[in-house]
């Protein structure tokens, strides 16, 4: 143990056992722009001093991904995720691939007569989600891996985790490799002037959110340099074939995969299934196949139930039961007095204005390929349950063709890799650089 | 199977009876509430097939439901549909009241027939005459005359002016409509009625920001009183902006009653919207809000939907017994509160009493999966395609 942690243990005696060793100076809450265009220096100060391969890199990712284990952040949601994405064998293929051969040593490559090599881009703004608990962490991994120093934004309701997981980082990184180059910060998000001053202080920005936020952020004034990357806003949708929903011995498996899919994130994310598409089927019944989907609900909701909800997501969930039903006697629907899930089964190809909250408009079609050709680029992913792999095929063809960026199997919606939303992670924020010999 | 005629009786029998207390104990108020909307509610499924499908689905049969809590409620977003949301003809309907939706936002609709357009001013009465007498009076309007006079389709503030309407020996309006669509204060005429007025009860209404901004900030500025000590001064609708102008309700109380001579304790907040027809639920001097014998109030756990115990907050579902042109029986509001009894208040009004404690606040968290326009709806809105 380092003796900046044996202090942190002295000091922090008096708090919950759970956040004993949490640094809390792992995410400073700011309230000046000063405090931003220093923490900003100080991050140039050591991409100027520093180069670290990607190899090490890694290395120090597989020592946090092993401290990420210890029982203390098994409430973390998304935890043992991260600990699989920051493991060594999950990650070198990501950056061969998107940096090619020689990318783990960090050395040139050859491009016919000239060299390649890839630089960082310098400092990355980040400015994850609120609704994804991991989000600051999993983006900057990204721009870590580039080489690049970090200034991240953390959602205010999502300090205290980050800092825990942080915590794990500054005990596999005692020497500071990485955490030097890391400046995590924590504002209200209606302070304009620090988004300024963060957004003025980078290289790039890495930006995650909704509609509003996303536009929000993009709004400020980067440097005309600064490469900018969005992810979001997305909505994912979910499809079967008749022979796969249609089938009683696995559709329970099937619909426990669904459940899943919906319960991750609170279906806030860009990767959750709103609508669920049937193909019709010759003998296949919906109602058969909700009461399936019920039962999976119901065990998924006792094994994660929510331990608060906003009042306006409870307000929108009931509007959305009332709505659907009102609209006429085609339209059904399975909910149990809570808001904890919702069920709404009718019919047609349009995917509907979803409301989270657990909400899954299930919607009988003739053709999946139909309810494909009405996606205008807004779907960011599209899980899958289909028997003939030809016929997947086709749908994923088209689906590509209508701006889906991700076509997985149902129950792996969530998993986090690259690409993402249709573009990679780490090489968009690296600069390529070209050298050619002068002498020949 | 429940005719109309059997409900009206129902309902009638609980307007006639006094709205705080005189109809038994709490418990027995309840139950005959209950049996009360079992019938509306089959009678709305007979009149509306729609209706009938969404109270088909609810988790709870109503008809074994021993708890009005229990029973089907509808959020009241539902009435922003178009067409309103009707258990009767449109050759029946005689108003159509529209709520005072904020800039942006869909005002919601109720379509009112004679029968339930002739109770909701019997309820209103009942409930005010229980706060302020039933003696008439003259009658000041904090609006514009367009607002009295309106018929057919009926804004908030309209439907709430026109309510307290038979309490009213005169009514005068103390607004003018101005050059640019707003309105501004009539204080030549404001003046020569309270001189007129001096020495006698007054009944004074205003929506709550328009009291504080184009009555009571004009007379401060103008350095004038009206000495109206006997003026009683209802107001109702939201406190939002005001108290972003750091405008609270004790500088509102004390504001209202410097300008009008009269003591703070004349001055009455009342909660209400249109969708809860012939319902208001004005502060006792206590500070409460209290429901009338033909209605109820369930306040509810956003996380469970289940009634909170006294002292807890949560979403507001009013009740009410009196419509039975619209299926507005039971309606889950996009408001707060904090119940404060479920039984008796200092004051001596029975029932539930509760405080409202605002709107309830947009949310904060926008995801990665928060999709305000889709992309082809986007380009649709700007022009391009």
């Amino acid at each position: 143990m380092s003796e900046r942690m044996k202090d942190l243990v002295v000091t922090q005696a008096h708090v919950h056992p759970q956040q004993l060793l949490v640094d809390h100076d792992a995410v400073r809450v700011v309230d000046s722009t000063q405090e931003i265009v220093s923490a900003a220096e100080r991050l140039r100060e050591a991409l100027r001093n520093d180069e670290i391969t990607p190899s090490a890199i890694l290395e120090i990712f597989e020592k946090w991904a092993a401290a990420l284990s210890d029982r203390e952040l098994h409430d973390v949601p998304g935890a043992t995720f991260l600990r699989l994405w920051l493991r060594r064998g999950t990650l070198e293929p990501v950056l061969l691939r998107e940096l090619g051969a020689n990318a783990l040593r960090g050395g040139w490559w050859e491009d016919g007569r000239a060299r390649l090599r890839a630089f960082p881009l310098g400092v990355v703004g980040h400015w994850p989600a609120a609704n994804v608990e991991i989000q600051p962490i999993l983006s900057m991994t990204c721009a870590l891996l580039g080489g690049n120093a970090c200034l991240v934004r953390v959602p205010s309701g999502l300090v205290d985790i980050t800092r825990r997981v942080m915590t794990k980082l500054r005990v596999a990184d005692p020497d500071g490799l990485l955490t030097r180059r890391i400046a995590m910060v924590s504002f209200d998000h209606t302070r304009t002037e620090l988004h300024e001053a963060m957004a003025q202080a980078v290289d790039g920005a890495m930006i995650w959110g909704g509609a509003e936020s996303v536009s929000q952020v993009r709004r400020l004034q980067f440097p005309h340099w600064a490469r900018i990357l969005v992810f979001g806003p997305r909505v994912s949708v979910a499809a079967m074939d008749s022979a796969t929903w249609g089938n009683s011995a696995n559709r329970a498996t099937w619909c426990k995969r669904i459940a899943r899919d919906v319960w991750q994130f609170d279906q806030q994310a860009c990767s959750s299934p709103q609508t669920l598409f049937l193909e019709r089927g010759e003998g296949c019944n919906a109602n058969e196949f909700i009461q399936d989907l019920k039962k999976a609900f119901d065990e998924e909701n006792a094994a994660h139930p929510r331990h608060e909800i906003e009042p306006s997501l409870a307000s929108a969930i009931a509007l959305a039961r009332a709505t659907w039903l009102l609209r006429g006697e085609g339209n059904e629907a399975e909910f149990p007095s809570a808001p904890d899930w919702t069920i709404l089964l009718g019919s047609g190809t349009d995917v509907p204005n979803p409301t989270q909250g657990r909400t899954l408009t299930v919607l009988v079609v003739d053709d999946l390929q139909e309810m494909i050709s009405k996606f205008d680029g807004t779907t960011q992913t599209l899980g899958l349950g289909i028997a003939d792999p030809a016929k997947e095929e086709a749908l994923a063809r088209a689906a590509g063709r209508s701006g889906v960026d991700r076509i997985v199997k149902l129950g792996r919606m969530h998993v986090f890799s690259s690409p993402w939303d249709g573009t990679e992670l780490i090489r968009p924020m690296v600069r390529l650089v070209r050298y050619v010999q002068s002498q020949d | 199977m429940s005719s109309i005629a059997e409900i009206e009786q129902g309902i009638d029998g609980l307007l006639a009876a006094p709205p705080y207390g005189g109809n038994g104990d709490v418990q027995q108020r309840r139950a005959t509430l209950l049996a009360l909307f079992k019938q509306e509610l089959a009678y709305a499924c007979e009149q509306n097939p729609r209706f009938r499908n969404y109270v088909e689905h609810w988790p709870v049969d109503y008809r074994e439901a021993e708890e009005i809590a229990d029973l089907p409620y509808l959020p009241v977003g539902v009435f922003k549909s178009n067409p309103p949301l009707a258990l009767v003809a449109a050759s029946e309907v005689k108003r159509t009241l529209t709520s005072s939706a904020t800039t942006g936002q869909i005002p919601s609709r109720i379509v009112l027939d004679a029968a339930t357009s002739r109770r909701m001013t019997k309820g209103v009465l009942t409930i005010v005459r229980d706060f302020i007498g039933s003696a008439r009076r003259p009658y000041l309007v904090v609006d514009t005359p367009e607002n009295l006079a309106a018929q057919g389709q009926l804004g908030a503030r309209g439907a709430a002016v026109q309510a307290l309407g038979s309490f009213a020996t005169e009514i005068v309006s103390c607004l003018r409509p101005g050059e640019n669509g707003d309105s501004r204060l009539d204080v030549e005429r404001l003046l020569e009625c309270a001189a007129k007025w001096q020495n006698s009860e007054v009944l004074v209404y205003g929506f709550t920001f328009v009291v504080w901004t184009q009555l009571v900030q004009p007379l401060q500025q103008l350095g004038l009183t009206l000495n109206l000590p006997n003026a009683r001064i209802l107001h109702s609708g939201g406190w939002k902006r005001l108290l972003q102008q750091a405008v609270t309700r004790d500088v509102f109380a004390s504001g209202v009653a410097a300008v009008f001579g009269c003591a703070t304790e004349r001055i009455v907040d009342y909660y209400g919207m249109v969708e809860n027809v012939g319902v208001i639920y004005p502060d006792c001097e206590h500070g409460n809000k209290h429901v009338p014998a033909f209605a109820e109030v369930i306040v509810r756990d956003p996380l469970t939907l289940k009634p909170v115990k006294v002292g807890e907050r949560g979403l507001i579902q009013v009740c009410s017994a009196l419509p039975t042109s619209f299926p507005g029986f039971l309606l889950l509001t996009e408001d707060t509160a904090e119940v404060m009894s479920y039984d008796t208040c200092a004051c001596g009004r029975q029932g539930t009493s509760f405080r409202f404690a605002g709107r309830v606040p947009k949310a904060e968290v926008r995801g990665c999966g928060n999709l305000e326009h889709t992309r082809l709806r986007q380009l649709q809105t700007s022009g391009v395609v």
